[in-house]
């Protein structure tokens, strides 16, 4: 019997075959809270109560909702509660965190005298990555292009088990930005939001409607995993419903929060599922740049 | 596009869901005031009925506390529907008659019309719900609906007056909706809403118009956006649209609490809108 070559050699292990991939599977935490409007030091108290929550619960990456530092509705409130991104109470929520990665709401105070509605990653006990909100609503009930400076960049977030991308609220409600941060590498967006509910005839709010119907077409044309955070309570009679939720590549809703009430949600979450449902759909490879056509916005009327 | 026959569905609500955000206002508006409770006054209408019954289901009846305020002309059964509704909700009531203070003023301005005295009422019972609050450590409840807020339905700075108003955003017809839905009396949600501030008086033959057309038309033209040829296109009577545009004209000025003159660059809620909460 002829013994193949490679018995003779030491047994490899799957290392050697492959190259070393990072794990990646995590347990990511949704913070459904309530926020103090204007009051940072409250606000910053109960996001350690969070974070020991998340702790307990072994929750590897922690999400809070869009501003949930300060509060959404600020108005001119805001320059009152702006910090730049390595402001004392900003490293000692990181410093507390450790070893849990946290993503939070504040008011960014940038350069030239510009406040940011931003997120900001807190891991290895400092802030590691900003994401300035990209779309800001100025209609209806929103007034935030008043106070804020938009961001300028989109950017991928390194988290241990892979890279994230990190959209708030309005940003998801244009889509290129998903797909970019997908086609750029990521397998899982999440979204920190302070959306005010509106309710109808539906079993849930019409505005929770729009919000689940996006997530779910993210996560499925994206082919990623999205953690939506929003946030309950009251600002000047208008209210946030909750229902953060989490979304399986493909569009299948794993968990949401309750409705109107803080929430701790949190789920495991495997990036693979990713690669997996890419290896059947390839929408992202399939991508094309090279399509001519309308690319540059407006073909008529005054540029903007 | 929206034809008429699919408004009734638009203005349809999720009634356990609308209770749950309500009693969650209610809540949280008291518990950030860091008082004890609210006082509402109770006409035996629906509107004031249908808020004390949220704010009862919203922080227990105990802390709900009804104030019936009738004039001396005011209809009976006003004062025997607000106690049923006390009753039924199990909340702690009150009777004040107002009739001493407003004929000691009407005394001196005996030459005033209805209209007068009837503002004179909606006031005095403002003032009395004020003054009980304080007393009390509690928030006035408001009771005005979308309906009779855009067409200016009210008096200024008395029964449009209040610390908290869960009811707002709520068309007429969606008040009637909850109303079934949190079961109260069935006296107070069949009968024809009136002031009562003089006899025999009703809304909607005040109005000219009836709230079921009155929503329709409000919806469409606020909440839709269409113009007044659009709405009267979908079969509503052009007479009726016109008179509706007219009241919400004319009463804008109740929807602001203050207009101010702006002198410098940091104008109270102009140059700097302070949020409350």
């Amino acid at each position: 019997m002829l013994a193949s070559p490679r018995t003779r050699q030491t047994p490899r292990t799957s290392s050697q075959i492959m190259p070393e991939t990072p794990p990646t599977l995590l347990t990511i935490g949704l913070a459904q809270i309530d926020c103090r409007l204007g009051d940072v030091e409250h606000n910053a108290e109960r996001h350690l109560e969070w974070i020991e929550k998340a702790r307990a619960a072994g929750v590897d990456l922690l999400v809070f909702p869009e501003l949930s530092l300060t509060g959404y509705r600020l108005l001119h409130l805001t320059p009152r509660v702006a910090m730049p991104a390595n402001s004392p109470i900003l490293r000692r929520l990181a410093e507390a965190a450790r070893p849990m990665r946290v993503v939070l709401g504040f008011v960014e105070e940038g350069e030239r005298g510009v406040l940011h509605n931003s997120v900001v990653l807190l891991s290895d006990g400092a802030p590691s990555y900003i994401h300035r909100k990209l779309y800001l609503p100025t209609y209806g009930i929103f007034q935030e292009e008043r106070f804020f400076g938009a961001g300028r960049r989109l950017e991928l977030a390194d988290l241990p088990w892979g890279k994230m991308g990190v959209l708030i609220c309005e940003d998801l409600w244009h889509p290129e930005l998903a797909r970019r941060l997908a086609v750029a590498g990521t397998r899982l967006i999440v979204v920190p939001s302070a959306s005010p509910g509106r309710i109808g005839a539906g079993v849930l709010p019409e505005s929770h409607e729009s919000w689940e119907t996006l997530t779910r077409s993210t996560a499925l044309l994206d082919t990623c995993w999205v953690a939506y955070c929003g946030r309950v309570g009251w600002e000047e009679g208008s209210f946030y419903p909750g229902g953060s939720h989490v979304i399986r590549p493909g569009g299948e809703l794993v968990e949401r929060a309750p409705l109107l009430e803080e929430h701790l949600l949190v789920a495991e979450i495997d990036l693979r599922d990713s690669d997996r449902l890419r290896w059947r759909l390839p929408l992202l490879d399939d991508e094309r740049f090279d399509i001519q056509g309308p690319t540059q916005g407006p073909t008529e009327g005054p540029a903007r | 596009m929206i034809r008429r026959d699919q408004v009734k569905a638009r203005l349809t609500l999720n009634a356990p869901l609308a209770e749950a955000v309500l009693t969650s206002f209610i809540r949280d508006a008291v518990d950030t005031s860091g008082l004890k409770g609210v006082v509402v006054g109770l006409s035996g209408g629906i509107d004031s009925s249908l808020a004390a019954a949220l704010a009862a289901r919203a922080l227990g009846p105990e802390r709900v506390h009804g104030f019936l305020l009738p004039y001396r002309t005011s209809a009976p059964e006003s004062e025997r529907d607000a106690r049923a509704v006390a009753e039924h909700l199990g909340m702690p009531h009150r009777k004040i008659d107002i009739s001493p203070m407003v004929d000691a003023y009407f005394a001196m301005e005996s030459d005033a019309g209805p209209d007068r005295r009837g503002n004179k009422m909606a006031r005095e019972r403002m003032t009395i719900l004020f003054d009980q609050a304080k007393k009390l450590g509690a928030l006035v409840l408001g009771t005005s609906n979308k309906t009779e807020i855009l067409l200016g339905y009210s008096t200024i700075f008395g029964d449009n007056a209040s610390s908290l108003n869960p009811l707002g955003d709520l068309y007429k017809g969606q008040i009637w909706q909850l109303s079934r839905h949190l079961g109260l009396p069935v006296q107070v949600i069949e009968k024809a809403p009136s002031a009562d501030l003089w006899p025999g008086q009703t809304d909607e033959s005040e109005l000219g118009v009836d709230y079921e057309t009155a929503d329709d038309v409000l919806y469409l033209l606020f909440d839709m956006g269409l113009r007044p040829e659009e709405v009267t296109a979908r079969g509503y009577d052009e007479r009726i649209v016109q008179r509706i545009i007219a009241l919400e004209q004319q009463f804008r000025f109740k929807r602001r609490l203050m207009l101010i003159a702006r002198l410098s660059g940091s104008a109270v809620n102009l140059d700097q809108e302070i949020p409350r909460d």
